[in-house]
């Protein structure tokens, strides 16, 4: 198909640089996620009653986490660099491409960082609780949501014109986002306020998704699959608009 | 002949905000032709071409290419057209086979026909040492080779270069000389802007001037040269700088130079491309100029 085709085209240069920087490309995406494994999954966690537990609750967190982490600061700053500095966005720009291509091309990278590092995740967590449940949707779901936070990542990179209000916007957004979207601790227990603004963060829904799919104890919520669904269709009928009015 | 003019912009307006950076302009590119795009910095040049590519919206107005109306950034007729930027627009962080390669991969080129005229472009620019170094590596100039390259790798049959020879030697001026009048002579038709006016007039078979947005002159080089005077004298009287005279008639030329006083240093020559350009974007120092004739 043209599209499909198309966006392999837009991808083949970040990939390219992807397959040149494997060490950064793994270093960056997993430090983190490792990290927080260590000190709640066991600092944490160790003076709990159950700490076997605590380990398998945080596991489908964490991998859900890795689908914002790998993707938004490296898709953002790629597009920024590549707008105002390389000043390569244009080149692509230049070539008759369709816009969707345009766009999903962009996403690849994000799609491909989480692929890699939520499966090296899945298998450390799978060592370390081999009850956690896996099968192909929990790979459907780090493709949607890594594809979501993408485009987010897409959209903050054509909007902002210097890296410091990116990086601004990942201290005041993202990483608060990381830890309390239900991923490290359940956050109902939150203050009625903060709660509601928690469900309406597009990672709560990921790690709801992801428990779900992987602890038998825990279901599906079908508000989670629609949420998710309303925030990708708006991202990227946003970055649409953008690139088609020459917005960025 | 309308099937002649191969890009044509109907009263291209551009705003940004309340400033006019192009105001209302037509250009006609004819087919085959080298088309001179010349004007002094911020004229609207490179606003002009980045509406022509479609990178930004006009206010108003519309580009035909080809007798197509461009409708916008996914608009096929845009294959046709090979771009070279002002700014050098690389991927750092990948070597420069890779910049090569990512263009050949998106005009779509099946893998041998690519693997050939990326060869052939290669070998033609000189950079086979630099294949495989990163292009944040690379000088200005070298830079620049490569984005040449990168225009050129889906044989288009416009070539659109905003000052395509800025920051580059005379070897490599030369050598993209003879490259654009290779090109041209195989049908490609080149839009182009430089600041360099011995390039323009060599090089241009027809010229337009911008300044502050506004066409003010088209013509062949000669034309031009003819419309001010093909005669110049240029002389400089005690305590004065540098002045100009323009005639039509060789004999009114050197009458003018007969009389100018004693001790004057005067040059009689042709007319060229730079006194049309700087007699119609203003000589930077006129004004002072005439000041201190009048205190004389
Ligand atoms: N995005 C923008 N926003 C506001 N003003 C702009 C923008 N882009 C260009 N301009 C203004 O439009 C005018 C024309 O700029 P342009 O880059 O087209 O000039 P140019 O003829 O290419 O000049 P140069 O020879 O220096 O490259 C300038 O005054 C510039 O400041
Ligand atoms: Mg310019």
């Amino acid at each position: 198909m043209g599209i499909l085709d198309e966006t392999f085209r837009v991808a083949w240069g970040d990939l390219v640089y992807m397959k040149g920087n494997m060490i950064e490309v793994l270093l960056s995406s997993l430090v983190g996620p490792l990290l927080y494994l260590l000190a709640f999954g066991f600092g944490v966690g160790g003076n709990m009653e159950d700490p076997a537990a605590y380990v398998k609750y945080i596991i489908p967190g964490i991998i859900a986490l890795t689908t914002l982490s790998a993707t938004f600061s490296t898709v953002s700053m790629k597009i920024l660099v590549q707008r105002l500095f390389y000043m390569s966005f244009d080149e692509l720009l230049l070539c008759p491409i369709h816009i969707s291509a345009i766009i999903l091309g962009k996403l690849v990278q994000g799609v491909a960082r989480a692929l890699i590092s939520c499966t090296i995740l899945l298998v450390v967590g799978w060592l370390l609780s081999p009850q956690v449940v896996i099968s192909p949707w929990i790979f459907v779901l780090i493709i949607v949501a890594s594809m979501m936070f993408s485009l987010l990542g897409l959209l903050a990179g054509m909007l902002t014109n210097k890296t410091q209000t990116l990086t601004l916007f990942s201290s005041i957004v993202i990483i608060p986002m990381t830890f309390l979207c239900g991923t490290l601790f359940d956050s109902s227990t939150l203050p009625d306020g903060i709660s509601f603004i928690i469900y309406c963060l597009p990672l709560t829904h990921v790690s709801n998704l992801m428990r779900g799919l992987m602890l038998p104890e825990y279901s599906i919520g079908l508000d989670s699959i629609v949420i998710v669904a309303i925030y990708v269709a708006v991202l990227f009928s946003i970055c649409y608009y953008m690139i088609k009015n020459n917005k960025c | 002949m309308t099937d002649d003019i191969i890009i044509r912009g109907k009263g291209i307006t551009k705003k940004f905000g309340d400033f006019t950076a192009v105001d209302n302009i037509d250009v006609e590119v004819r087919r085959g032709e080298i088309f001179g795009f010349l004007g002094p910095n911020g004229a609207g040049k490179t606003t002009t071409i980045r509406i022509m590519t479609t990178l930004i919206p006009p206010t108003s107005g519309e580009i035909e290419i080809e007798g197509h109306t461009v409708k916008g950034l996914d608009d096929p007729v845009k294959e046709k057209v090979g771009i070279i930027q002002q700014h050098i627009a690389l991927d750092n962080d990948v070597s420069v086979r890779e910049n090569i390669r990512y263009h050949a991969i998106l005009h779509r080129i099946p893998r041998k026909e690519a693997k050939e005229r990326m060869d052939r472009l290669i070998n033609m620019m000189g950079l086979e040492p630099y294949l495989d170094r990163m292009a944040i590596n690379l000088s200005g100039g070298w830079k620049r080779r490569v984005a040449i390259v990168n225009a050129l790798i889906h044989d288009p049959s416009i070539l659109v270069m905003d000052e395509p020879t800025a920051g580059l030697d005379t070897q490599s001026r030369h050598m993209l000389w003879k490259l654009i009048r290779e090109l041209n002579s195989h049908g490609t038709t080149v839009f182009v802007t430089t600041h360099y006016m011995d390039e323009a007039e060599e090089l241009c078979d027809r010229i337009a001037i911008i300044d502050h947005g506004k066409i003010i002159a088209q013509g062949t080089p000669e034309e031009l040269c003819r419309e001010l005077g093909s005669f110049a004298v240029e002389y400089v009287t005690e305590g004065s700088d540098k002045q100009y005279r323009y005639f039509h008639e060789r004999s009114e030329a050197l009458q003018f130079r007969d009389s100018l006083p004693e001790g004057a240093q005067v040059t009689t020559r042709n007319t060229n491309l730079e006194d049309v350009f700087l007699e119609l974007t203003g000589r930077e120092n006129t004004q002072a100029v005439q000041e201190v004739e009048y205190r004389i």
